[in-house]
């Protein structure tokens, strides 16, 4: 086990070094310069230009910028954006936010998507079961962006349920509508996936087997169905909780939640390679780290799964 | 389990209710906790740079630093300049030097004096190249400039030779030729005095800035929101009507236009694409729609295949292209009526602006005779080429220029002319500027001050042209930089601006660009908040807004 778990971390290190090289040559290959935009349609002081290029190391060719980013990262300086604020600081102050909302949407989408997956799973065919089925096929086919702003629109503008946007230091009800649009359509595979799975699981020869033996149908749906049901959704839940804090981009633009998705789509538009390369760093990080909590969630749910 | 799985449900779904319940009270507390009840929130977006005055050259710090600092002079409501910190700014007889007289007792915020050193020195420091400010270029007419602009040999702290302190309160300016426009132009933000602390930690001061506006900082939390109040030290007639500002950071006008809609937010400066339509009869909230400073166009190099400027051919091409637009039903069709056809090369908020100039009917759609010109071009030269246009399609520019091709094709024929659109604002603007674009390009200007030298010179004067300037069409013409000359040697703002008329009709003529149509000053503020109107900055006059 603790070779195992050695051997998963040592991995990330060449994962990690080929991301930011892929990023940075990525940032670094958009067309236009982000210097030359700094002036918009103005006059551009060549002088000007030429000292901002050098603080910024665009002076020079792409393999000493990335080297010299590589070195000042090990050393935790992420470098400053075009505004003078330090990467590292402006990365701190967006990413609570989004992990806040990322595990709002994380565990709204687990709760919601296991509970109603089991109920249509355990009772195919009846009315219910087509409510859900339907409900979750429209999350699926709807894009993001409309179920925001029509959520946007009904809850907070018409109705003003939920506050519009989340606007600066965002408390639990701030985040609750970005969380649930960001977490519905997560929310819909899980419960068709747990819709499935548990409608073949119970037909298994070992629940025939342990009703004939007398359980009682609770201790069945919990010991034998639900467990075993539940394997392919905590895989698909672990790969998710990557997936939403880079996907709040949609969200935190269309709410306003000063998260990273949200730096990250400013970053771009600037051209701030530091700033686009960290977080894209920062999130590969979070995406190995998850898939590695799955990898051991998986032995203790399935007890034939055995890591060495 | 059935009905345990069921119960559970409606537990968890009444939960949600109570939750979201609670929600309606939650936000409505959290807005009044916005600080007093007279605070105005406004949407912006985040600087781009540290606050600076000499290093912001875009509205999202711009409209910050337009509430911390106040210059020379300020803009009234109708783009007049009048004396704000200066007491008098006097010529010379030949208009090369300028007296400044500060008025007395002026204070930065911090309770410090404003002294004629504060301007000249801070005009230095965005001068000089070693600082690398972005304002930089609006100093080069005066003298010590091009001394300042080799910056490995500068330490960044030399002055301008032209700048000169007589006492605490009167400095000089000498300027490298006569500049009727300067008492106009030192009311652009970069002209703004700086106090000695700003030399000590520029770092520093770039986060809390230190300034002698209306406003004083308070606290800017990056990328969320930036809030001043009223600065106790401001003496001037810029008074604010409301204790406050709260500049938001949105990264989307929509979401900004919703908070408008639910009363979360004071005064949003535009009107996001997708409701345009609706926004004027939207009883939500007020709605704001007056013509505007900025100026669209599209630029033909003047040394474009057949469109040479000042040949005979190219001038009638570019007549005729410029007829066949249907501008009138451009502005109606594409743009829901939120702006103005163009009548000349200035805006109509900018003074001296005339609908009725010589020359002005090439700007009329007349499809008939764009056709006669055409083909009396066409017996000049046969054009083959087919005239492309560029756009960045990241902005909202696609539907509009769909349409000026689709007019110039029904006019002169299916061919005729095509959009060329590149996917960024950033590359387009890089293909510009190295002089790549095959064909004509999108151009738009946005004033920096409101004269009309900001738009004539900066965009068509020879001095302007290859990378020196905004010129980006390399027109020149010496007639017309004989008139811009003349203009800034005349007497009076009111003498430059007849000048300026005059070397309008050269450029109807000529069209080095074709103007299509000013966009409106367009914005929305929530119901209840008074003195809502846009400024030729296209700002919100937030300083008169309250509730």
């Amino acid at each position: 086990m603790g070779k195992y778990l050695l051997r998963r971390i040592l991995q990330m290190i060449p994962v990690v070094l080929g991301t930011t090289l892929l990023v940075y040559a990525l940032v670094f290959a958009l067309p236009g310069d982000p210097v030359k935009a700094m002036f918009g349609d103005k006059p551009i002081n060549a002088a000007v230009a030429a000292q901002i290029r050098a603080e910024y190391n665009l002076d020079k060719p792409f393999i000493i910028q990335y080297l010299l980013f590589l070195k000042n990262a090990l050393t935790l300086n992420f470098g400053n954006t075009f505004s003078g604020q330090p990467v590292i600081d402006e990365i701190g102050q967006a990413f609570p936010v989004t992990i806040k909302l990322a595990l709002m949407a994380f565990v709204f989408e687990a709760i919601f998507g296991v509970i109603f997956g089991i109920i249509s799973g355990l009772k195919k065919g009846k009315w219910y079961d087509s409510v859900i089925l339907i409900v979750s096929l429209l999350l699926i086919s709807v894009p993001t962006f409309v179920t925001g702003f029509l959520a946007q629109y009904f809850i907070g503008v018409k109705w003003r349920l939920l506050p519009v946007t989340a606007g600066s230091d965002p408390g639990f009800l701030d985040l609750l509508m970005p969380a649930m649009v960001l977490g519905s359509v997560s929310m819909a595979y899980i419960i068709r996936l747990t819709r499935s799975e548990v409608s073949s699981n119970i037909a298994e020869d070992y629940v025939r087997t342990a009703r004939a033996k007398g359980m009682s149908n609770g201790s069945v749906i919990m010991r034998h169905v639900l467990r075993n049901s539940l394997i392919p959704v905590v895989t698909y839940l672990g790969q998710d909780l990557g997936a939403l804090m880079s996907g709040a981009m949609i969200s935190e633009t269309i709410f306003n939640v000063h998260g990273i998705g949200f730096l990250t789509y400013q970053s771009i538009l600037k051209g701030e390679s530091n700033m686009v390369v960290s977080i894209v760093t920062l999130l590969t990080l979070i995406f190995v780290v998850c898939n590695l909590a799955v990898d051991m969630l998986y032995a203790a749910l399935d007890p034939r799964i055995r890591y060495a | 389990m059935k009905k345990k799985g069921l119960a559970l449900a409606a537990v968890v779904c009444s939960a949600a209710m109570l939750l979201s319940a609670c929600g309606g009270s939650g936000s409505s507390s959290s807005s009044s906790s916005n600080g007093g009840k007279n605070v105005i929130s406004l949407f912006d977006t985040e600087p781009q740079n540290p606050l600076i005055p000499g290093n912001t050259n875009e509205t999202g710090g711009g409209m910050v630093l337009r509430g911390l600092f106040s210059q020379l002079v300020r803009f009234d409501n109708k783009g007049n300049p009048v004396n704000d910190q200066a007491q008098s700014i006097k010529p010379n007889a030949d208009g090369t030097q300028y007296t400044i007289k500060l008025k007395s007792g002026l204070k930065f915020s911090d309770g410090t004096p404003i002294k004629a050193e504060n301007f000249t020195k801070a005009w230095s420091y965005v001068a000089n190249a070693k600082n690398a400010q972005k304002c930089s270029s609006f100093f080069s007419t005066i003298k010590g400039y091009d001394d300042l602009q080799k910056a490995d040999g500068l330490k960044g702290d030399e002055q301008l030779s032209g700048l000169k302190v007589v006492d605490d309160t009167t400095f000089t300016v000498d300027l490298k030729s006569p500049d009727a426009t300067f008492p106009i132009k030192v009311g652009y933000s970069g002209f703004a005095p700086l106090p000695a602390s700003f030399y000590k930690d520029t770092k520093a001061f770039g986060n809390a800035p230190v300034g002698n506006g209306p406003y004083k900082f308070d606290s800017w939390k990056h990328n969320t929101e930036i809030k001043v109040v009223k600065n106790p030290n401001y003496k001037g007639d810029d008074k604010p009507q409301n204790d406050g500002v709260t500049f938001k950071i949105y990264t989307k006008m929509d979401a900004a236009y919703a908070d408008v809609q639910a009363g979360n937010l004071d005064a949003l400066n535009s009107v996001p694409q997708a409701d345009l339509k609706t926004f004027q009869k939207d009883s939500s909230l007020q709605a704001y729609n007056k013509p505007g400073s900025s100026i669209q166009q599209f630029t033909i190099p003047a040394n474009l295949a057949h469109f040479q400027a000042g040949t005979e051919e190219g001038t009638l091409r570019r007549q005729a292209i410029s007829m066949s637009i249907d501008r009138k039903g451009i502005v109606n069709k594409v743009l829901n009526g939120i702006g103005e056809p163009a009548h000349e090369f200035t805006a109509p908020v900018i003074p001296g602006y005339s609908a009725t100039l010589k020359g002005n009917e090439n700007l009329s759609y007349n499809p008939s005779k764009a056709k006669e010109l055409w083909q009396k071009a066409d017996a000049i030269s046969k054009d083959t080429d087919q005239l492309t246009i560029a756009y960045n399609s990241d902005g909202d520019a696609k539907p509009v220029f769909d349409a000026i091709v689709n007019s110039i094709n029904n006019a002169l024929g299916s061919q005729v002319a095509a959009t060329n659109p590149m996917p960024t604002f950033q590359e387009f603007r890089d293909a510009i500027s190295n002089r790549k674009v095959k064909g004509a390009f999108r151009s738009g200007w946005m004033p920096d001050y409101p004269s009309a030298e900001n738009y004539l010179v900066q965009n068509f004067a020879s001095s302007a042209a290859d990378g020196q300037g905004s010129n980006d069409g390399d027109y020149k013409n010496p007639k017309f930089d004989a008139i811009m000359d003349q203009a800034y040697a005349a007497k009076s703002v009111d003498e430059a601006n007849k000048l300026y008329q005059q070397g309008q009709e050269i450029l109807l003529n000529d069209l080095p660009a074709i103007p299509l149509y000013y966009r409106a000053n367009d914005g929305v503020a929530a119901k209840g908040v008074k003195g809502f109107a846009i400024d030729w900055q296209t700002y919100p006059t937030f300083v008169q807004m309250h509730k």
